[in-house]
C-alpha cells in the first residue's frame, strides 16, 4: 500500500484472495483459503440476521393454542390464528377477542405496537391443566385455566383479567418493575389499571359508569364475591365465610407487611396493589374525563419513566411530574393526582402542606390570584418565610412573658 | 405420614392467603390409598423442578408448597406452574382430590 491509500478499513477484495489461492507458497494459499471461508461464513450469518431484521413486524398477530387440559405448552395444538375463522370453542374466541381488544387499546390510546411496541406476537394457551384456577403471563405467552367449577369459572371470561396479564408484558418491556414488595405491588397495580382501562375503553364507559372491578364474573355463581379486587374500594371486593374478607388495603396506614416469599405473595404484591389502585381510581374520578385519557396517559408516561426498583413514593412523585409536563403546572389534572395520592396516604415530595390545603380551599397556593403557576420551590420558600415570621413573633411573646415575671 | 399442600400466588393470591392448606393423613386412609400416597411422595421427592418454561419471569403464576411429615424432620417441596415436575404435579393433584373428600 502507498502512503496515500485510504484503505485502512479496506476489505480484502475477493479477486485478490482468488489470486492468492494460486500462490506457489502453501502458507499463503492456506491463509487465503481460511480468509475466504470465514468471510463466506460471516456473509451467510449477516444474510440470515438481515432477513430477521427485515421481517415485517408481527403487529401483535394473535394465535390461540389448546393445551387440552395438559400443562405442556410445547405440545399444545393451534386452534385459531390471526386470519383464521372463529372456533366452535368459545374459550378460544374469548381469548382471541380479548387479545385483539387489548392490542387495539394500546395502539389507539398510546400508539403502542403490541406489548413490546415492536409488534410482538400475542400467543394464548387455553384449557391449561385440569380445573386450573388461574391465568398467568409466562414472560412471552398468556396461559388460561378453565377454573375448577367450584370456586372459579373459565378465566377467558374476563376482559380485564386478559388485559391485566398482557399488561405484565408491557411493564416488563418498560419499567421492568421487580415482582416483589412495593415495586411488585406497583407491577400488579399497573396491570389492574390498564386491565380496567381496556374494559372501560371497550365499553366507552366514564369513570363514574365503570365498575372498577378486576375479575368480576370469574367466580362461580355460588360464590358470594363481587370480584377478585376492587380498585374503587380495596378491601371490599368480597367478604364471605369461605375465604374471608378481601385483605387489600386502601391507605398506606394499612400497608400489609408480608414476607418476600411465595407463601407471602412475594411481599404482598397482590395485596398492597390496592393502594396505588385506589390512587388511580381517585385521580380518574377527580379529573372526570374518560379514565384512559388524562389519567391513563399520566400513568402510562409514569410507567415508562419508572425503573425496576421504583416504590410507591417515587411513582407518585413521577405521576405528579408527568401530570405537570402533560397538562401544566397547577392544572386540574396535576391537582387531581396530588389529591389522589394524599388520600391514600402518600404526600408528593417537595409539595408543601400549605399548597395542598390552599388548593383544596380553592385559593391559589401563592396567594397572588393566579392559578398557582409558580413552581413548588418558590411555594416552599414562601412557606418557610411565613413559618420564620411566626417563630419570631412567638419568640417575642415568650420574651415578653419572661420579662413580666 | 401427613402431607400438607399450600397454594400461593396467582390471580387469587389474596384468597389463597386466607384459605387453609389441604391436609391428608395416612392414618385416616385405607391401606391401598396410603400406599399410593407413599409412592407419590417418594417420586415427588426424587423429582426436582424442571427447566422453567417461562422466558424471563412469570407473573401471576401459582406456586405450591407440599410439606411431608413422616419422621423427625419435615420435608418441604416447593415448585411452581412454570417449573413443576410430573411427579410433583401428580402428588399435588392427589392431595387436592383426596383432601376434598
Amino acid at each position: 500500500m502507498n502512503a496515500t491509500c485510504r484503505c485502512l478499513n479496506c476489505i480484502m477484495p475477493p479477486h485478490l484472495l482468488q489470486k492468492l489461492l494460486e500462490s506457489k507458497d502453501k502458507d499463503i494459499r492456506q491463509s487465503a483459503m481460511n480468509t475466504l471461508l470465514i468471510t463466506a461464513q460471516l456473509r451467510g450469518e449477516r444474510a440470515v440476521l438481515a432477513s430477521f431484521a427485515a421481517a415485517p413486524s408481527g403487529n401483535g398477530r394473535r394465535t390461540i393454542f389448546d393445551c387440552q387440559n395438559r400443562t405442556s405448552l410445547s405440545s399444545a395444538v393451534t386452534v385459531r390464528s390471526e386470519q383464521g375463522a372463529a372456533s366452535s370453542d368459545e374459550s378460544v374466541n374469548r381469548a382471541f377477542d380479548g387479545f385483539g381488544t387489548t392490542r387495539d387499546f394500546f395502539k389507539d390510546v398510546f400508539d403502542r405496537n403490541s406489548i413490546d411496541d415492536r409488534g410482538m406476537r400475542l400467543d394464548g394457551y387455553v384449557h391449561y391443566d385440569a380445573g386450573y384456577n388461574n391465568a398467568f403471563w409466562n414472560g412471552q405467552k398468556m396461559v388460561f385455566g378453565d377454573g375448577d367449577g367450584e370456586l372459579f369459572t373459565d378465566f377467558t371470561g374476563s376482559l380485564d383479567v386478559i388485559a391485566h396479564e398482557l399488561t405484565h408484558g408491557v411493564t416488563d418491556f418498560t419499567a421492568g418493575l421487580e415482582y416483589h414488595n412495593q415495586s411488585g405491588a406497583l407491577n400488579e397495580s399497573m396491570s389492574d389499571v390498564f386491565g380496567s382501562l381496556v374494559k372501560q375503553w371497550s365499553l366507552k364507559q366514564s369513570p363514574a359508569q365503570a365498575d372498577w372491578l378486576i375479575g368480576a364474573g370469574i367466580f362461580t355463581p355460588g360464590i358470594d364475591a363481587d370480584a377478585l379486587r376492587s380498585m374503587k374500594a380495596p378491601g371490599r371486593a368480597y367478604d364471605n365465610q369461605l375465604f374471608g374478607k378481601d385483605p387489600q388495603p386502601d391507605h398506606m396506614s394499612k400497608y400489609v407487611h408480608l414476607p418476600d416469599t411465595p407463601a407471602g405473595d412475594n411481599g404482598g404484591v397482590h395485596i398492597n396493589s390496592g393502594i396505588p389502585n385506589k390512587a388511580f381510581y381517585l385521580a380518574a374520578m377527580e379529573i372526570g374525563a374518560f379514565a384512559w385519557e388524562a389519567a391513563g396517559h399520566i400513568w402510562y408516561e409514569s410507567l415508562k419513566a419508572s425503573g425496576a426498583s421504583t416504590v410507591f413514593q417515587e411513582f407518585a412523585d413521577t405521576t405528579y411530574l408527568k401530570a405537570e409536563q402533560l397538562y401544566g403546572t397547577g392544572s386540574d389534572e396535576q391537582q387531581a393526582v396530588l389529591g389522589a395520592w394524599r388520600e391514600v396516604g402518600i404526600r408528593i415530595s417537595g409539595v408543601p402542606r400549605g399548597a395542598m390545603r390552599a388548593r383544596m380551599r380553592g385559593a391559589p397556593a401563592d396567594g397572588s390570584g393566579t392559578r398557582g403557576e409558580e413552581d413548588s420551590l418558590a411555594a416552599l420558600t414562601k412557606q418557610l418565610a411565613a413559618l420564620s415570621a411566626q417563630v419570631n413573633a412567638l419568640s417575642k411573646d415568650v420574651g415578653a412573658l419572661k420579662g413580666k415575671r | 405420614m401427613k402431607v400438607t399442600l399450600a397454594t400461593h400466588g396467582g390471580q387469587g393470591a389474596a384468597i389463597y392467603l386466607s384459605l387453609p392448606p389441604r391436609v391428608v393423613d395416612t392414618r385416616a386412609l385405607p391401606k391401598a390409598a396410603a400406599g399410593a400416597l407413599t409412592g407419590l411422595v417418594a417420586a415427588a421427592k426424587a423429582s426436582p423442578p424442571v427447566t422453567e418454561e417461562a422466558v424471563g419471569s412469570a407473573r401471576d403464576a401459582m406456586s405450591y408448597t407440599i410439606t411431608i411429615e413422616d419422621g423427625a424432620q419435615p420435608i418441604v417441596l416447593q415448585q411452581s406452574d412454570t417449573n413443576m415436575s410430573d411427579a410433583f404435579r401428580a402428588l399435588r393433584d392427589w392431595i387436592k382430590k383426596t383432601a376434598a373428600k
